[in-house]
């Protein structure tokens, strides 16, 4: 499955950037995310909850950072399993500064899922992934708004 | 003698508790302290195995057991190869990889069992899964049987230097040579695809061993009980007579019910012996749709070589077949796609190759149709685009080639699934598709309807082609006829049924030899307990093989009664005559002895007996023919395409089919039209899916479309012919799968007749208003 998207943030690059890097803000961001523990500079481990039509499960995880340029781009690479199948997910962020004090977040990646998730809810996981990207970039627009005010 | 009852419409007797729901079916047994049985699937399609923990699921309240491939010690071995390969065809190869019970070391295709949890109810053993941890290393899927074949592939088997299953080449004439003197030659690349058997119950299976008596009882919904008998006996070291498999009432088979040696048959009687509880397992559809066996999964390079009269002059066809991660069901799929290719048509020289490949997906076995439907579709719409050529009606190449009665038997010298070379028995497949034509009025559509529909802004096409099924192929059933105390007659045989009306047809053929009421005859199918050999239901073969059956062993049975008659009146055999349910000396009706007391007089309790005289009013009777017999018909489709959403209707749909003697006329119509479904879902609506890691994306019924009975043609329009089979003293041939057989091919080339103003070619045998869509769109830009 593909991925690709872009989403424009209100605030610099650096706050943006920083931001990802703070595994409480994404926590938040992330709906049905349960846990997420940072492991070091480039490694997180967490636990999710998700649900694509008629399946409905937990997943956990790795979230893994590398070819790290701060605060333009990262890649990330997700691998995550659970009762209803897995995930395994390699996905290129780029963060370019407009600037305007606004950073142009673009995403492309590739994502392979197998399990449950993919026999039964195949037809509906692409929705479900918008949705989820959807909801996040909303709150993350709403911590971000809050961060930035507050420096 | 009359017939009273053969070819008669008897309502079928088996549906009182069919149609009423109180059916009892497999997950309906009841067991007395009966525990659960659940598999843990695999989520990856092509994975070494590291590790499977089960530690914790079995600290789980309920779980009784768990087991993964090492628990099982030296009982986890590879399955037995259920068909072998024809050993008949010279220089062919098969690399033999059969069904394991349970992945050990590496998993081949995703839905293959990692575990099995035993557990107080279905619902515990399956939360269980969360408590196993499955440690494996996944590797890249072969899924593209092309790719798959090349030298440079990843291996499905690691010990075998390809993914070659096998490698098969039959030719008759020289193609090459024949393909010299040809005007006109066609080649083209086709995919037919993969479909479910999807039958309305799953698979089911219950065990119970008694330790006492050392006997293990099975319930189960398999097409083959006395394969199950064998097999379960053979793995647990029993004599078969300990182990009796019971068919209750089935809600289908189709196909992959024949399938033995699967997870569930080899595991869960070596469970119920060792926990000594009885374990009930009952398949869900997700697990049907990644784990049992499906088929089709061919891609075709086929070539034509036709002289400008039309005359067929020779036929190649190289073709890939999937055979899934395991190849226990040997050929007998692409073998009757290498029959059923040229057995329709004069066909003097014809090269046919399988390439049958190891894939990671679930095994290949038969579903109805079974390499025929592939076999006629290629050779249909190669006539189709070879007609296009040479600017001939598709239906004059056709009336041009095909058999005719005066060329029967016809031996077509191509081996098939029953190891012989296969000869047409039977039937005028000219005619037959001479009467389709006439029936549906082709001339008219051509010059009025078509036109005027057109004028209408209707896109309306017309397909006609010609079809043929093997059928009722060896090597033999058999059955048991006894008349008891009661007057009331008996059948057993180890065939079992899925809805074929078994009750009703042997019983119509028993009941005519013996004089009785057609509901006095009991049929018992499918339990080793009351008949005990047999190979299995496949290949439409019982109305044949144990139809025959029950027509010899009820002569024996006819005959015992008069000599029975005989000895009891003290007269000749020749002066007694059989009334309904009783026999009399001839003139004299008054004094009769009915059946029953004549059974009683046939199974003397003191003095002697004359030697060589067998008790009761009871015999046994075997059939095995020299080989199949062969159904044939032609049918013809009219389709409207909606412009805007290019969905395609069924307007017309004329059948013409000869299985030779009807039985039933009521049940043959059935078995035409839920063939026929089968037929129109699998063109228009139905197709698995895999995608390229190995992952199946339709593994419900949300994502794989089942027709529904609003998507079927307002009419099935039958027309029987009646061109017996010579090999068989009742001239049957047999009918399940012929309405499966050609719908692909006939609307195809009804699809490319309604846009016959573009040079639409269809591909593939599973479509869909979108892949029409891009079809009509390539066609136009060319």
């Amino acid at each position: 499955m593909k991925v690709e998207g872009e989403h424009l943030f209100k605030a610099p690059r650096e706050v943006v950037y920083e931001m990802f890097n703070d595994p409480n803000a994404l926590g938040a961001a992330v709906p049905g995310l349960q846990k997420m523990t940072k492991i070091d500079a480039s490694h997180y481990e967490a636990t999710l909850g998700i649900r694509v039509g008629p399946v409905s499960a937990n997943f956990s995880g790795t979230l893994t950072l590398t070819d790290e340029v701060p605060p333009e781009k990262v890649t990330l690479i997700v691998e995550g399993k659970g009762g209803a199948g897995f995930v395994k997910g390699v996905g290129h962020v780029n963060f370019e500064d407009l600037g305007d004090k606004t950073t142009m977040m673009r995403y492309v990646g590739e994502a392979n899922i197998g399990g449950t998730l993919a026999s039964v809810g195949q037809r509906m996981i692409d929705s479900v992934s918008k949705s989820i990207f959807k909801t996040a970039f909303e709150k993350l627009d709403k911590i971000l708004e809050e961060r930035w005010q507050q420096k | 003698m009359t017939a009273k009852y053969l070819s008669q419409p008897i309502k079928r007797l088996e549906d009182k508790y069919l149609l009423t729901g109180n059916a009892r079916y497999v997950d309906d047994i009841e067991v007395p302290g009966v525990l659960h049985a659940a598999f843990l699937r695999s989520d990856y399609a092509h994975a070494k195995i590291n590790k499977i923990d089960v530690s914790e699921a079995r600290k789980r309240p309920g779980v009784v057991a768990v087991f993964t491939a090492e628990d099982f010690g030296d009982f986890w071995k590879p399955g037995p190869l259920q068909v072998p390969p024809p050993t008949a065809i010279a220089g062919s190869k098969f690399n033999a990889r059969t069904i394991v019970p349970i992945a050990k070391d590496k998993i081949r295709y995703s839905g293959e069992a990692l575990a099995v949890v035993i557990a107080e109810s279905r619902y515990i053993a399956e939360d269980a899964f969360d408590d196993i941890i499955v440690d494996v290393e996944p590797l890249p899927a072969v899924i593209d049987l092309e790719k798959a074949w090349e030298d440079t592939s990843v291996l499905v088997h690691d010990d075998l230097p390809s993914n070659m299953a096998a490698l098969v080449s039959q030719e008759v004439g020289n193609y090459e040579e024949a393909k010299k003197n040809a005007d006109v030659v066609v080649s083209k690349r086709m995919l037919v695809e993969h479909v479910a058997g999807a039958a309305m119950e799953n698979r089911g299976f219950v065990a119970k061993w008694d330790e006492q008596d050392q006997q293990m009882t099975i319930w189960a919904n398999t097409q083959s009980p006395l394969t199950v008998r064998g097999s379960v006996a053979r793995n647990l070291g029993l004599a078969e007579s300990q182990v009796r498999v019971i068919t209750p009432y089935i809600g289908g088979g189709f196909g992959p019910k024949v399938m033995t040696s699967l997870s569930d048959d080899v595991l869960i009687p070596w469970i119920a012996k060792k926990l000594n509880r009885p374990i009930k397992w009952t398949e869900d559809r997700r697990e049907n749709f990644l784990a049992t066996t499906s088929e089709r999964d061919q891609i075709h390079h086929c070539e034509i070589a036709l002289k400008k009269d039309g005359t067929i002059l020779g036929f190649k066809d190289v073709f890939y077949h999937n055979t899934g991660a395991y190849d226990s069901y040997g050929m007998t799929v692409p073998l009757n796609t290498q029959t059923h290719t040229i057995s329709n048509y004069r066909v003097p020289n014809f090269y046919t190759e399988i390439r049958m490949v190891f894939t990671n997906t679930m095994v290949v076995t038969p579903v109805r149709g079974a390499g025929r439907s592939e076999g006629v579709f290629v050779m249909e719409r190669m006539i189709d685009f070879a007609a296009k050529k040479l600017g001939m009606d598709p239906t004059e190449l056709r009336l041009k080639n095909l058999l005719t009665a005066e060329e029967m038997p016809h031996k077509t010298g191509i081996i098939g699934q029953d190891f012989v070379a296969n000869v047409l028995d039977s039937g005028d497949y000219l005619d037959n598709y001479q009467k389709c034509l006439k029936a549906v009025d082709y001339e008219k559509f051509r010059k009025e309807i078509q036109p005027k529909a057109r004028k209408e802004g209707k896109r309306l096409g017309i397909g006609v082609v010609a079809f043929t099924e093997g059928t009722a192929v060896g090597p033999y059933e058999g059955c048991k006829v006894t008349i008891s105390t009661n007057g009331k007659v008996t059948m057993a045989t180890g065939y079992s049924t899925q809805g074929q009306g078994h009750q009703t047809v042997f019983a119509q053929i028993i009941a005519d030899q013996l004089n009785v009421k057609v509901e006095d005859v009991k049929v018992i199918t499918g339990d080793t307990g009351s008949f005990a050999w047999g190979a299995g239901t496949f290949a439409s073969r019982g109305a044949t093989l144990v139809g025959t059956a029950s027509y010899l062993a009820a002569q024996k049975v006819r005959a015992k009664i008069f000599a029975t008659a005989s000895k009891a009146f003290g007269v000749p055999e020749d002066e007694i005559e059989l009334g309904e349910g009783f026999v009399f000396v001839k003139g004299k009706p008054e004094n009769k002895i009915t059946l029953g007391d004549l059974a009683i007089k046939a199974n003397p309790m003191r003095g002697v007996v004359e030697p060589g005289v067998e008790p009761g009013l009871e015999a046994t009777a075997y059939y095995g023919p020299p080989h199949g017999a062969t159904g044939s018909g032609a049918l013809a489709v009219i389709v409207s395409v909606d412009p805007e959403t290019y969905k395609v209707k069924v307007e017309r749909f004329v059948m013409v089919d000869d299985c030779g003697t009807i039985i039933n006329p009521l049940i043959l119509d059935g078995q035409i039209d839920g063939g026929v479904s089968m037929g129109i879902g699998n063109t228009l609506y139905e197709k698995m899916v895999y995608d390229e890691n190995g992952q199946m994306l339709t593994a419900s019924f949300m994502d794989y479309l089942m027709p529904q009975a609003t998507d079927m043609p307002k009419k099935i329009e039958i027309i029987h012919q009646h061109n017996k089979s010579p090999l068989n003293p009742l001239g049957i041939k047999g009918i399940g799968e012929a309405g499966a057989i050609p719908p692909g091919p006939a609307i195809c080339q009804a699809l490319e007749d309604a846009f016959s103003e573009i040079p639409l070619e269809i591909l593939e045998s599973n479509l869909n208003p979108s892949i029409i869509y891009d079809y009509v769109k390539k066609a136009r830009n060319s």
